[in-house]
């Protein structure tokens, strides 16, 4: 262990990695570049231009995508000269029918609140932040976001769809509905927005007036 | 090179950002007192407390729950009457035969292999890490980060089942309805997802920085 090492770091702009705690100094990126780890390869930092303003445009296309894909139906379905229509939440309603409240309230969180409520967090945070606004819900906000990320499970709807749709077209006639057009570009959108905010960016304006 | 942990540092789990441990604080006394990060405020640890005892606790309620995740019907397909039970093989199974190989990859991976995958890695992470082990490091922590992203993947099963149960609702001709399987089945995906993020990968590293050899 040298201890001299640490006289030449600068702790304001030095990282600790996340996966295996050593300290380094993170070298000034340029856009688009990315800071691994250099002992375990974690990313520990990117930098992208106006990652805040892009992200800003993405989630706010994001929420008319999700309340327009909430309008209409996914997937339909005509068998005996009955149609069957269904929506984002129809699965939810349906488990919750069945008796399986457990798995209906997964469907709640995982595919209607959790992303609405992540896309409506978003442009919270960032709308104040442009503003100069900072409020003080912004820190806890934008941290329960983070720490809720992975349990907005849109794509992953977005398969099992698919493979529904392929188990059902040799018994009914299975047709697409208006809304599925607007799910998969809710989709896209919410996976470039995943890939444009750099919550690095949020925290250092969060840290700017103090010091 | 040198840890935050032994520069007296603590790096924040949400925004990064490095806090000084309060003077005359060992590094070994720092989980008892609850400090929060100055930037975000959230609670930091220099290591996440009782990570191992949390993980081992749902990583094994998720090896229980995942035999009737895999005996018990996943749903109930009841067509003119006639009921024909799946389980998650099953399903994978009506996929192929449907000619529908890509997908029925797709549902095998995501329902069969990855939530073994995940609990045997957590498993050997765990051990791992109880033996203080310095063996392979890096590809450890590898292992670890691919577990964490691809660990929600395995909730297509659940999503496909209520997607079935709400279309097909056909009176007497046809209904599907859930089956106990599912449930156990979604209650391993949560549960491994939780234990993948109670888990500390730094952990890892603590035994290599601890080891004489070094």
């Amino acid at each position: 262990m040298t201890r001299e090492l640490s006289g030449a770091l600068d702790y304001r702009t030095a990282r600790a990695c996340h996966e295996c705690d050593l300290l380094q100094q993170i070298p000034d990126l340029k856009n688009g570049e990315i800071a691994r780890c250099q002992r375990c390869g974690a990313l520990l930092k990117r930098v992208h231009k106006n990652s805040l303003d892009r992200s800003l445009a993405f989630a706010i296309t994001g929420l008319i995508l999700f309340l327009v894909a909430n309008l209409f139906p996914l997937i339909s379905l005509k068998a005996l000269g009955i149609a069957q229509h269904g929506n984002l939440i129809s699965a939810t309603i349906a488990l919750f029918d069945a008796d399986m409240p457990f798995l209906g309230m997964l469907m709640l969180f995982t595919t209607i609140l959790f992303p609405l409520f992540s896309l409506l967090g978003t442009i919270y945070v960032l709308l104040n932040i442009r503003m100069g606004r900072l409020t003080p819900a912004i820190a806890p906000l934008f941290r329960f976001l983070r720490s809720t990320d992975a349990w907005g499970m849109l794509e992953i709807f977005l398969l099992a769809l698919i493979v529904a749709a392929v188990k059902l077209v040799d018994l009914t006639e299975v047709i697409t509905g208006i809304s599925l057009y607007a799910f998969i570009l809710l989709i896209i959108t919410l996976a470039t927005l995943s890939l444009t905010l750099n919550p690095d960016d949020v925290w250092d304006h969060l840290r700017k007036p103090k010091s | 090179m040198m840890t935050a942990r032994e520069a007296g540092l603590i790096s924040c789990h949400f925004c990064h950002n490095l806090n000084r441990l309060p003077s005359g604080q060992l590094p070994s006394e720092q989980d008892k007192a609850e400090l929060t990060c100055y930037v975000c405020g959230s609670v930091i640890h220099s290591r996440i407390p009782q990570s191992l005892s949390k993980t081992w606790a749902l990583v094994i309620a998720a090896m229980i729950l995942y035999i009737p995740a895999n005996v018990l019907p996943i749903m109930t397909v009841v067509m003119w009457g006639d009921g024909r039970p799946d389980n998650i093989m099953s399903g994978v199974m009506s996929l192929l035969h449907a000619d529908m190989w890509p997908l029925a990859l797709i549902v095998f991976l995501a329902s069969i292999v990855i939530p073994i995958a995940k609990l045997l890695t957590l498993l050997g992470l765990l051990i791992s890490v109880h033996f203080r082990s310095t063996w392979r490091p890096r590809e450890r922590t590898q292992l670890y980060r691919a577990t964490e992203f691809i660990g929600r993947w395995s909730m297509i099963d659940i999503f496909v089942i209520g997607i079935l149960v709400a279309l097909v609702q056909f009176g007497n001709a046809a209904t599907v309805t859930p089956g106990m399987g599912a449930l156990s089945f979604a209650a391993v995906v949560i549960l491994t997802m939780i234990a993948a993020h109670t888990f500390d990968p730094r952990l890892i590293w603590d035994a290599i920085e601890e080891s004489p050899n070094v």
